[in-house]
């Protein structure tokens, strides 16, 4: 059960001006009272200060003002000697009559503020009353999306509002989405609501029976909507807290929509992570001892045809072996199972690798190693870059003409002095004869692995026609930062 | 007298390849299936050198490490799988010797029991083809050139050198060659080791000596003569 916000206290003008006219009778009839009473002047002084007081708490400043200067007069005329004239004869009764005007004046004004004061703190009281209650509708209620428009209408007929609605920015305050309205809705609302989303001011302003108000809605600095309250008569303040609640809300409905969505991003994640150690150990374990007997074989069968076919089996099974690793590998990289682990590594050791790892290739083409002196170590991953290279000179050997070099370079990127570009070319048919830049089919799974475990390393992969004929392909990965040289401790 | 290994592996098809491979290269071979199997026939057979797989059911190969290595300082190499670099450096810090990674070539794997088999003790001098340490006089000839290196380059170079064909870890150089000052990086041992091998290395585009083992350090490859 939501409480009503308490509304802006209206002037009755009415009620002040009764007020006013009854003050001077009330006074009179207290005056009579006392004159039939014969009461003295002392009494009557302290009894005028009590009606003022009564008057004021009733009928405001004005009355007890009004009240003060009649009680004044009566109090000369009928009880300060000599008594019905507007004389006063000893000079102390002067200090006696102006202490009463001064008494009842300040006494009043008293009173009038006091019951300000407590009429502000009740309004306060019963808003942040409805602002609580107001907020459990909005927080405690649901995780239900969607429920978002019912808790602003809520909210709108909470604060006394007879029309409005919940407009949600999607992009920017001129792509908007009515969440909620009740009420028409003319064609200025969405100006009046793009204007204040756009400065992040409230608008007020009179019409109908109270008055509209345009509300900006702010979560961290930036305008994410605008709650419009028409005919509301509740305090500006009390509208501004309720925006700020609504676009926590706002804010809390999108938090929960994206959780229950990470949520199932999560577990399909933990489902492919699982999936791939058993894929990736059911494997590699056969792999394995097929690779080790074919070696046997190998060793057994040293010349002839069955020698060959045998050589060929087992290049073959180092190739299906690699690349199941590579795919394994990109898949557990996309899965988040398996984050590169970056390492200053040096481009010759990583060329090395590339021969020991391809001795096919070095057998059908010369391999051409070449580390600029001043080329850095490179700053990646060991592993992945040792794929990216095997990928791109697996690529290479098979478009080039038998007996070709392959050259493998490493130098400073040309641009970017915190860059290393490692570079494999052939004398193949080059690019624009083999295939477009993007076109996969043919340059296989090869280049796709590369670009891929490139990218996981902060590099990238680029294709380019040699001179002279044939292709490059160019790897620029970030290049590693050494200290200083430190010696160490000599005995 | 031939040297007898046991092998460790949950696999039998990998058991059985091993157990070829290595018969046929003269040693014993001893098998088990696990690493508490592993532990008694170790206690019961002595081997001289243990082959280990990591992941395995009841007891793994580090406890199989650590059952080793309480008993005495018998060479160890682990089998390893991509990936599992964390388990590779843990492994040595147990006390594993060697590692060789799934899949690896048969060859590879015999180099380093070769190499942990070789006991290269004290030498004075250690020679490898093109390239002769003199550790007393503090000399290295290369080609019957001699060669000038800064006294850090030179006790890098005879740590890595005494330990031919076996891995050597940042911890193990900053421990040995900077005296484990504090403050000594991966990156400092990088350093040094990246100007030894301009000066060691004839070719420094196709290391022939010294090659960096990801995450875990460096290895001189070149086979000890003699």
């Amino acid at each position: 059960m939501l409480l009503p916000f308490p509304s802006v206290p209206e002037p009755r003008p009415i009620r002040g001006i009764l007020a006013i006219l009854s003050a001077p009778i009330l006074v009179g009839a207290m005056t009579f009272v006392a004159l039939q009473l014969g009461a003295n002047a002392t009494t009557v002084g302290f009894a005028y200060l009590i009606l003022i007081l009564g008057i004021s708490i009733n009928g405001g400043f004005a009355a007890g003002l009004v009240g003060s200067l009649a009680a004044t007069l009566c109090f000369n005329y009928f009880f300060l000697p000599p008594v019905r004239t507007w004389t006063i004869s000893d000079p102390a009764n002067w200090v006696a009559l102006a202490s009463l005007l001064i008494a009842s004046l300040v006494a009043s004004r008293l009173v009038v503020q006091a019951r300000r004061q407590a009429e502000n703190a009740e309004a306060r009281r019963n808003e942040i009353e409805a602002l609580y209650g107001l907020s459990i509708d909005l927080f405690a209620a649901t995780n239900r999306v969607g429920a978002l428009g019912e808790a602003a209408t809520r909210a709108l007929s909470n604060v006394g509002a007879t029309g409005g609605g919940l407009i949600l920015f999607a992009d920017g305050p001129f792509s908007q989405n009515v969440i909620s309205w009740i009420g028409n809705r003319e064609d200025e609302v969405e100006d009046l609501a793009a204007g204040v989303g756009r400065h992040g001011q409230t608008l007020e302003f009179p019409a109908g029976g109270g008055r509209d108000v345009y509300l900006p809605l702010a979560m961290g600095g930036k305008m994410i909507g605008v709650l419009v309250a028409r005919g509301s008569h509740a305090t500006k303040r009390a509208l501004e807290s309720v925006a700020a609640l609504v676009a926590l809300a706002v804010e809390r409905e999108r938090f929960v929509e994206e959780s229950s969505h990470l949520q199932a991003l999560r577990e399909s994640d933990a489902l492919k992570t699982s999936l791939l150690r058993a894929v990736s150990h059911d494997l590699s374990t056969p792999l394995t001892a097929i690779g080790m007997q074919v070696e046997r074989l190998q060793k057994q069968l040293e010349h002839g045809d069955l020698a060959d076919t045998v050589a060929d089996l087992a290049e073959q099974t180092a190739r299906l072996r690699r690349r199941i690793e590579n795919l394994l590998a990109m898949a557990r990289l996309e899965a988040g199972d398996f984050v590169p682990r970056p390492e200053p590594t040096p481009a010759a050791d990583l060329f090395r690798a590339v021969r020991e790892h391809l001795p096919l290739v070095e057998q059908n083409h010369p391999l051409h190693i070449e580390v600029d002196d001043d080329s850095p170590e490179v700053y990646a991953d060991p592993s992945l870059t040792l794929e990216v290279l095997v990928n791109l000179v697996e690529n290479a050997h098979r478009a080039s003409p038998p007996n070709s070099p392959i050259e493998l370079l490493a130098h400073r990127h040309p641009f970017d002095a915190d860059r290393v570009r490692l570079e494999v070319l052939d004398r193949g048919p080059g690019i624009a004869e083999r295939a477009s830049e993007s076109d996969t089919a043919r340059r296989g799974l090869g280049l796709e692995i590369a670009r891929s475990f490139a990218a996981a390393n902060g590099g990238q992969v680029t294709l380019a026609n040699r001179p002279g004929g044939g292709a490059i392909a160019r790897v620029d990965l970030p290049a590693a930062v050494l200290p200083a040289m430190v010696e160490a401790p000599q005995a | 007298m031939t040297a007898r290994i046991l092998v460790v592996d949950d696999d039998a098809s990998i058991r059985s390849s091993l157990a070829q491979q290595l018969g046929e290269q003269g040693y014993g071979v001893l098998l088990a299936t696990d690493g508490a199997d592993g532990g008694r026939v170790f206690d019961a057979q002595l081997p001289d050198l243990v082959v280990t797989d990591l992941a395995m059911p009841n007891a793994d190969g580090f406890s199989m490490i650590g059952h080793v290595r309480a008993s005495g300082a018998t060479p160890i190499v682990v089998l390893s799988v991509r990936g599992g670099d964390a388990d590779k450096v843990r492994a040595l810090d147990l006390g594993a010797d060697d590692f060789v990674v799934k899949p690896f070539s048969t060859p590879e794997l015999l180099a380093r029991i070769r190499a942990q088999l070789r006991r290269t003790g004290t030498r004075a001098q250690l020679d490898f083809p093109d390239l002769v340490i003199d550790v007393e006089r503090r000399r290295v000839t290369q080609a019957s050139r001699e060669l000038h290196l800064t006294p850090t380059e030179f006790a890098i170079l005879e740590l890595l050198a005494r330990k031919a064909g076996r891995p050597v870890t940042f911890d193990e150089i900053i421990a040995v060659v900077w005296k484990g000052a504090p403050g000594t990086t991966n990156d400092a041992v990088r350093v040094h080791v990246g100007a030894l091998r301009r000066k060691i290395e004839p070719d420094p585009s196709n290391p022939k000596y010294l090659v960096t083992e990801p995450w875990v350090g460096y290895r001189f490859i070149a086979e000890p003569i003699g």
